[in-house]
């Protein structure tokens, strides 16, 4: 699913903030991505999604290069994945329902299909009663699983999750957790960078440590 | 691009014009404040251009005797204008015709005329070729009876000049104002992005294509233009027939014609520019925040 060879990055203003990485990720996996502050976590992830592109090496998402793919298929790229963020990035003058369905209208889904396909991944995160909600209405944890339902709507291939739990409480983020196992175990392809050691150990997934940008353990 | 997400991408930008609504406001505001000052120009310019036709297409002149030519002197000069050749016809007019006929405008005068008429003997001279019009006027000046030619060729040249000037500072003027409307629709446009600019970040990180986050933008931009051209077309033409109105009444020698259709080729003529100017205004705003990641920060 995902393959990175002899990657490196090294920001405009000279941090190396990847250093040859190589990895493989089998489809299917849940991995999480640890290390201290400013190792490289996000940069990582970033080059994954297209934020960043690298300064050397080659990164494979489903067989295809896209260290060189041009700036007009990147769109295209990231609807094969959705991505979490740590600050849930919720529309504040939108409802759930909108908040989610604003995916699938920017990719220029139907009405009809959002009114399918909305529902269905709210009741799979456990918010079918919330779609009117406003994000503010809503704790932390319900707001995560309102992002993640975002991501999830364009049903990618691929979750890419930037410390998802970073910003709500333990109980919560153990919730937020079982999700993303379930959508795992029906066959999505994870990748989670996090801080919470007692999530990691809990879960025991693969786990990929990043530092100083480079991989020190890269289990399985 | 399906139905309906045209559907969507065009309501999407018209709610950007009703969310940013102090800017649009102001930004219609100055467009119709461009589109009319154009409009006036160019309008103005047309009728200048008809003005100069219809004096051309008058091809009879009045030539004034000197006031000491005698009538038989007066009527032995039709040989001598028939000798030039640019000439058709001549009709003489006495002086005691020209009295009566401009008995109703003498009022009082026409009765002290009767003691002494100081109106001129005239003859009213047609052309053959208008465009020997000035050398004709000019030789028929020539003749040593003459003394003045209500010919029009000053007011000819005049209103060219004032033509030509009022072209150019139309011209000029509608530059200068195209450049403030740009401006002012970028920068409104770059407002609205600025308080969208999470969900545009948002729309990237799903994979929206940069047409589809422009596209709304550039919708925003029509709209204002559209109906910035809307008033001030429906504006101009109640303007226009107004001065038109007025300049009939008043000023007998300028012609200004009833346009018909006025409304329609300015509606289409600043709808396109209007369209133009949103399009443009839209595209160029939109540059700075595509470039920004999805991040955002
Ligand atoms: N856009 C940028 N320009 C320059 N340097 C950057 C940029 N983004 C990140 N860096 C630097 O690159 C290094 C890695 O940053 P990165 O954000 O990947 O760390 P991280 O592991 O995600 O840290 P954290 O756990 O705090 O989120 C850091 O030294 C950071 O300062
Ligand atoms: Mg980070």
């Amino acid at each position: 699913m995902i393959r990175f060879e002899d990657v490196s990055k090294v920001y405009p203003n000279g941090t190396v903030a990847l250093e040859h990485i190589n990895l493989h990720v089998k489809k299917g996996e849940f991995v999480f991505v640890v290390g201290s502050s400013g190792s490289g976590k996000s940069t990582f992830l970033k080059s994954i999604t297209r934020e960043e592109t690298p300064t050397s090496g080659k990164i494979f998402i489903a067989d295809e290069d896209i260290s060189k793919l041009p700036k007009t298929k990147v769109p295209f790229l990231r609807r094969k994945m959705g991505i979490v963020f740590q600050d849930f990035r919720l529309i504040k003058n939108m409802n759930v329902f909108d908040n989610v369905a604003f995916a699938m209208r920017a990719t220029g889904a139907s009405e009809k299909e959002i009114k399918n396909r909305v529902p269905y991944i709210l009741a799979l995160v456990g918010l079918a009663c919330k779609e009117k909600s406003m994000p503010t209405q809503l704790s932390g944890g319900e707001q995560q699983r309102v992002g993640l339902s975002r991501a999830l709507v364009n049903n990618p291939k691929l979750i890419i999750a930037d410390e998802p739990t970073g910003n709500i409480d333990p109980r919560m983020s153990y919730e937020i957790l079982e999700l993303l196992n379930e959508i795992n175990k029906m066959g999505t392809t994870i990748l989670m960078v996090t801080h919470e050691q007692e999530l990691v150990r809990k879960f025991g997934k693969r786990v990929v440590e990043i530092k100083n940008g480079k991989i020190v353990q890269a289990a399985a | 691009m399906r139905l309906y997400s045209v559907r969507y991408l065009f309501s999407e930008g018209v709610k950007n014009v009703w969310k940013n609504r102090m800017m649009s406001i102001a930004s219609v505001g100055v467009l119709i404040i461009c589109f009319i000052l154009t409009g006036v120009f160019t309008l103005l310019s047309i009728s200048i251009k008809n003005t100069l036709k219809s004096i051309e297409s008058r091809n009879t002149i009045k030539v004034f005797l000197k006031d000491q030519v005698e009538t038989e002197e007066a009527v032995n000069l039709e040989s001598k204008l028939h000798e030039i050749d640019n000439v058709a016809s001549c009709r003489f007019y006495s002086r005691e015709e020209a009295q009566e006929k401009y008995k109703e405008q003498l009022g009082d005068i026409y009765e002290q005329m009767k003691e002494r008429n100081f109106l001129p003997h005239s003859y009213y001279v047609t052309l053959k070729d208008l465009s020997q019009y000035k050398e004709t006027v000019a030789e028929i000046k020539e003749l040593p009876e003459v003394d003045i030619i209500s010919s029009r060729v000053e007011l000819f040249d005049k209103l060219t000049k004032f033509n030509r000037f009022i072209s150019s500072v139309g011209l000029v003027l509608t530059l200068v104002l195209a450049l403030i409307a740009l401006f002012i629709i970028t920068n409104t446009i770059r407002l609205t992005m600025y308080s969208r600019r999470q969900e545009i970040s948002i729309m990237k990180s799903v994979g929206a294509t940069n047409t589809f986050i422009r596209i709304p933008f550039i919708i925003e931009g029509m709209v204002i233009g559209i109906f910035s051209a809307i008033v001030a077309s429906f504006s101009l033409n109640v303007f226009y027939n107004f001065i038109v109105e007025s300049v009939r009444k008043n000023i007998s020698f300028f012609y200004t014609p009833v346009l018909h259709n006025l409304v329609f080729y300015l509606l289409v003529y600043f709808t396109i520019a209007g369209i133009v100017f949103g399009v443009i205004g839209g595209g160029l705003s939109i540059r700075k925040y595509l470039s920004k990641g999805v991040y955002g920060k």
